[in-house]
């Protein structure tokens, strides 16, 4: 559905990406796990068209996604959709969050989403749909973003996400800056949607765990480079590149610690 | 309580917070209730909570720079021989800095983006002592080699000239160069990736050791608190509801908060999981009365909503939970 082909992107005569190709199938769900300054928000902001590579091409349902414009662009882009990090800022501080969570439809008058077909004369009904979706209570539809907790505004961004049906679902450490029992909360909602909706995910995240509990494949960036690439099942295998082993070694490295004191004192 | 208690009496307590309280200014909303624990010189003690814990406040406090809005209703804070609470700003104005040193999560902010970092570094020395700006530089390249840098680079460098890991380094030297006493370190790698944050950690235990500080490590991730301190306090809606050797608040959390945020914490798993434990609500449900989290405990009880008292489980472990008494009498059944 997706294909990067060899793309490289430079600023500032800085090298942030380095020849990346990748394919993405459909209901699939990749990760792209790399450290600040890899380029794994470059990349995702290419295969979102907000930004053009400077050499090589993306390939979404089969057109290419930087010679678009207009109308084709615009029908392609209902397809791609994203969930960022900072969710307080991709909301309108100004609209109750039920309207920013339909807003999507505004711009498509003509996409009624499967889930949605059953309320599709009531605006405010189909926000209703969305929120239970996304496990937030039909109290909630009035407030204004500021009145809602970090986790909550995640999650009404991720309902943002799939309100026009998408194809992909780009999301930037859509958790690392929740607290540690709200990212379990969003990381199991996502992965649920995933399911229900048969989205495919692109998923790009700093926290080698939280890919590993959302991906079924893995690429690792390194300055600009994709120094591996493999099946999540193939984490722990001897062939990973070295910094990939470092990464699960820096992680497995704490959970041995617990898992000693908890023997040491058992 | 009782570990508390002895461990607040003991000599060689740099820090001591006893039975601190602080609320909003003419309202009766307690932000902080009843705080109670002590750092020992050179040891690293954790502090973790989520957003709202109260966490932060308390290093607020404890650097006498709490906001004209909140006041102090109870209780005190004792560097060494000084009572920072009824300090005046004057007089805590030669501690900040000095004694205690504050490291935030914000390093981004830490230098202003004009001035290149090495003029920042002179001001800060020639601030606190009579140096001549030669010295000044000499001591500022000193302790950015210290903190394993570049130093000459970075001294004629911009502040966005550097990387997240470098700003964070030198704000670290600019942190100690007094030698401080005590070092406040809050969120220090929240904001940096994995590796960064680590290494970040591993400078700071270092550094701990050569200076033969302290330092108060505040987290809302107990995977960042684990392998670095020895003991550790556990915050929820500004109290402490578990306090402890960490070894044995990791090997025997009671508190369900404690329970849940150690399961719920994000790791690598041989088999893959489909789905990850997790904690109702959401960290802004804090109950008024009696235990602070027993809106979203699985474990509550009537009695949860009275007050509930911190009691120990042994000497370096305690709790403010009913399950302490449950775990004690099971203790004693097994023996």
């Amino acid at each position: 559905m997706l294909h990067v082909n060899s793309i490289s992107k430079t600023y500032h005569s800085k090298p942030a990406l380095n020849d990346i190709s990748l394919t993405v199938q459909h209901g699939e769900s990749i990760g792209i796990i790399g450290e600040s300054g890899s380029g794994k928000s470059t990349l995702g902001k290419i295969i979102l068209g907000l930004d053009k590579p400077d050499q090589g091409e993306v390939h979404f349902r089969g057109n290419n996604l930087h010679t678009l414009n207009g109308k084709a662009l615009k029908k392609l882009r209902r397809q791609l959709q994203i969930v960022f990090q900072d969710s307080a800022g991709s909301l309108n501080p100004k609209l109750p969050v039920w309207k920013s969570v339909v807003e999507p439809l505004e711009n498509y008058p003509d996409v009624i989403p499967s889930f949605l077909k059953e309320v599709r004369h009531n605006r405010k009904k189909m926000a209703e749909v969305l929120f239970q979706k996304v496990g937030l209570s039909p109290e909630l539809l009035e407030r204004y973003p500021h009145q809602l907790s970090g986790g909550q505004k995640q999650r009404i961004a991720v309902a943002r996400g799939i309100t026009l049906e998408p194809d992909l679902l780009v999301c930037d450490e859509p958790t690392s800056s929740l607290d540690v029992s709200v990212q379990a909360q969003v990381l199991n909602l996502l992965k649920k949607l995933q399911k229900d909706l048969n989205l495919s995910f692109l998923f790009i995240s700093h926290d080698i765990a939280a890919v590993q509990f959302m991906c079924e494949r893995i690429v690792v960036l390194k300055e600009g480079l994709a120094v591996d690439s493999f099946l999540t099942e193939d984490l722990f295998s001897q062939s990973r590149h070295p910094y990939t082993k470092l990464l699960v070694e820096m992680s497995m490295e704490q959970e041995n610690k617990i898992e000693e004191n908890q023997h040491f004192y058992t | 309580m009782i570990e508390n208690k002895t461990t607040a009496t003991s000599e060689n307590n740099l820090l001591v917070v006893e039975n601190l309280s602080v609320t909003v200014r003419n309202s009766r909303e307690k932000l902080i209730r009843n705080l109670h624990f002590s750092i020992p010189q050179g040891e690293i003690f954790g502090l973790v909570g989520e957003s709202g814990s109260g966490k932060s406040l308390t290093a607020t406090v404890i650097l006498g720079m709490l906001s004209k809005s909140l006041e102090v209703t109870s209780g005190s804070v004792k560097l060494g021989q000084s009572e920072i609470t009824s300090l005046s700003e004057r007089e805590l104005r030669n501690i900040r800095g000095k004694e205690i040193a504050y490291l935030s999560q914000n390093y981004q902010s830490f230098f202003t983006p004009f001035i290149k970092v090495g003029k920042q570094f002179i001001e800060i020395i020639r601030c606190h002592t009579d140096m001549s700006r030669k010295e000044a530089r000499k001591v500022a390249i000193h302790w950015l080699n210290k903190v394993h840098l570049p130093a000459e680079r970075v001294f004629n460098s911009f502040s966005d000239e550097l990387s997240g890991g470098q700003l964070q380094r030198a704000a670290i030297a600019s942190a100690i160069m007094f030698r401080p006493k005590l070092i406040i370190a809050d969120e220090p790698t929240t904001a940096l990736d994995v590796l960064t944050g680590e290494r970040i950690l591993d400078l700071l235990s270092e550094l701990k050791e050569e200076l033969n500080c302290s330092i108060l490590l505040i987290s809302h991730d107990l995977k960042h608190i684990i392998n670095r301190t020895r003991t550790v306090g556990v915050m929820y809606g500004g109290r402490i509801v578990e306090i402890g050797k960490t070894s044995a608040v990791l090997a025997n959390p009671i508190h369900p908060y404690t329970d849940l945020l150690l399961q719920s914490r994000l790791r690598l798993n041989k088999h893959i999981q489909h789905e990850l434990p997790t904690m109702l609500g959401e960290p802004g449900l804090i109950a008024e009365e009696g235990c602070p989290f027993s809106k979203r405990c699985p474990s509550v009880r009537e009695s949860c909503s009275n007050k509930v008292p911190m009691s120990s489980l042994g000497t370096h472990h305690s709790a403010a939970c009913h399950l302490v008494k449950a775990e004690r009498e099971e203790r004693y059944v097994t023996r």
